[in-house]
């Protein structure tokens, strides 16, 4: 096999073909792109998953003085032994692993953390302000359903929230985006093994000639077919590379961004590098499969 | 070297077969003409002996190959031991009269070294010594075929196709291409020519096999063209 008889075949009918290579570099450029963000999505929920489920916590809020909730209306606000009988009963609740109470002067000085920077709200709000409240973490985030139905309606309780609903909604809209990343990549990547069936099939009539007299003379199918295979390799190579920078534009400035706002887990070079492995071997895999598949066609051996 | 028995091809959508029940045996080193009206089956007997069709009964034998039980992997071994001219030279225009012929060991993988020392000496034998280097463009349709009988002839083959290999080519010229063909035929290998010249067939002297409607009429050692065309 004589390498460089096979590369100036390719770079021939690369050349011959630019338009089309040019399209099918574009095509899986984006369409594996897409995928390479599907996957990043992907990981990303799952890391951020993992750090929250930790983290998250069911807030029962208790009424303080004058509260607007209306079932702490007309009550002065908690007792002590309406406090005390709460805690016992969340204390008593199977999925509870520990519960913590937060006094309004601790609630007060997270708020203060919170909003070191907004002197108007700091001003504005004082220790009394804040509700006191019992810090309840699950065994598995899951159950909070049972918890939340049991307490909302107990003695004393102005509200019942679990971070966890709210996170949710976000990693709703974070799934979402990736199977429209993936559904989009799945179109592209079927338009982009046409392009390379139609790249193909018009190198083979370009070069019908070569082909029927290597076929004539005894060349092997491997070395009659390669030339064309090598056309879809390269330009889905490209098309890889392209991909590749296009993925790590976006975890530099797409990913990492987000990251800042939402959780301590931002997207490792390693994640980044594996996934740009995966879309360069799925890329090349299917140039490689409709090159195949178009000669068989349009090359008989 | 060649060896038909019983051999019948159909072509799909077609109630005529193209060859009909054919037998034929060809020794290794023979020169054999195929002769007969148009669509009488000389091509078709041609592609059968490459495999480039295959036959509906009958079994092939070609230089001791079954091509019945030969795997599609194997054809391309078998085509190197069989060598093709056709009617139109099929070169490659692009190329020199060199490197059309270096290609046909090229794309068999060949050392550099040996195309290099074998192609001019299969110039050279079609009287084509000094013209290395013209395009197919500059030479006559005489010398555009010896070009292809080089091609086919530079890799030894043992056998030698030639599908009317004058159609395109003045009286004179063709004299010239046949004594190509005759001087091929003399290292052994073994000729089958299809043709419809018959100064050609009557001037050689050589076997003659006649085709009519895909079934041999005629198989004669030393023949002519024959009267009836």
């Amino acid at each position: 096999m004589r390498a460089n008889f096979i590369f100036s075949e390719v770079w021939i009918g690369l050349r011959r073909n630019l338009t089309m290579t040019i399209a099918v570099i574009v095509t899986v450029a984006i369409g594996m792109a897409l995928l390479g963000v599907g996957l990043m999505i992907n990981s990303q929920i799952s890391g951020m998953k993992d750090f929250w489920s930790d983290k998250v916590e069911v807030s029962v809020y208790l009424c303080k003085k004058n509260d607007p909730f209306p079932q702490c209306k007309g009550s002065g606000g908690v007792n002590a032994q309406e406090q005390a009988a709460l805690r016992t009963q969340i204390e008593s609740l199977p999925q509870v692993e520990r519960v913590e109470f937060e006094d309004a002067a601790k609630a007060y000085a997270n708020f203060r953390a919170q909003n070191a920077g907004n002197t108007v709200m700091l001003s504005a709000i004082q220790v009394g302000d804040m509700p006191e409240s019992f810090r309840i973490k699950l065994k598995d985030p899951e159950t909070y359903g049972a918890v939340i139905d049991g307490l909302k309606g107990a003695a004393g309780v102005s509200n019942v929230v679990n971070q966890k609903t709210i996170l949710e909604k976000f990693f709703g809209l974070l799934e979402s985006l990736r199977w429209a990343a993936l559904v989009v990549a799945i179109i592209l990547v079927f338009a982009a093994a046409l392009l390379i069936g139609n790249t193909v099939r018009l190198s083979a009539y370009n070069r019908r000639r070569e082909t029927g007299i290597m076929r004539l003379v005894g060349a092997s199918n491997l070395y009659i077919q390669l030339p064309f295979v090598m056309e879809g390799v390269i330009a889905g190579l490209l098309g890889g590379v392209v991909a590749a920078l296009l993925l790590i534009i976006s975890k530099v400035f797409l990913f990492d961004k987000v990251q800042e706002y939402l959780a301590n887990t931002p997207l490792t070079w390693e994640t980044v590098a594996t996934v740009i492995t995966l879309t360069m071997i799925i890329g090349v895999v299917i140039c490689v499969l409709a090159s195949f598949v178009t000669l068989r066609r349009y090359l008989r051996v | 070297m060649i060896h038909f028995d019983n051999v019948t091809k159909v072509y799909a959508n077609q109630n005529r077969p193209a060859l009909d029940h054919v037998s034929v045996d060809v020794d290794k080193g023979e020169f054999v003409f195929l002769v007969g009206p148009s669509g009488s089956g000389k091509s078709t007997f041609l592609r059968l002996v490459l495999k480039e069709e295959r036959p509906n009964s009958g079994a092939i034998h070609v230089a001791g190959k079954d091509l019945a039980r030969l795997s599609n992997f194997k054809i391309p071994h078998l085509r190197r031991r069989i060598g093709c001219v056709f009617q139109d030279f099929r070169l490659l225009p692009n190329k020199n009269v060199y490197e059309n012929v270096a290609f046909a060991l090229e794309v068999i993988g060949k050392p550099r070294r040996f195309i290099r020392k074998v192609v001019p000496e299969v110039v050279e034998l079609v009287g084509l010594e000094g013209k290395a280097h013209r395009m197919p463009d500059e030479l006559s349709g005489g010398e555009q075929q010896r070009v292809a009988m080089a091609r086919a002839f530079v890799n030894r083959p043992m056998i030698l196709l030639a599908d009317e290999p004058t159609g395109n080519i003045d009286p004179a010229t063709s004299i010239g291409i046949m004594k190509v063909l005759d001087r091929i035929n003399r290292t052994g290998t073994t000729v089958v020519m299809a043709t419809h010249d018959a100064a050609i067939v009557d001037s050689m002297r050589k076997r003659v096999v006649e085709l009519e409607d895909g079934k041999i009429v005629r198989d004669q050692s030393r023949g002519v063209y024959g009267q009836a065309y």
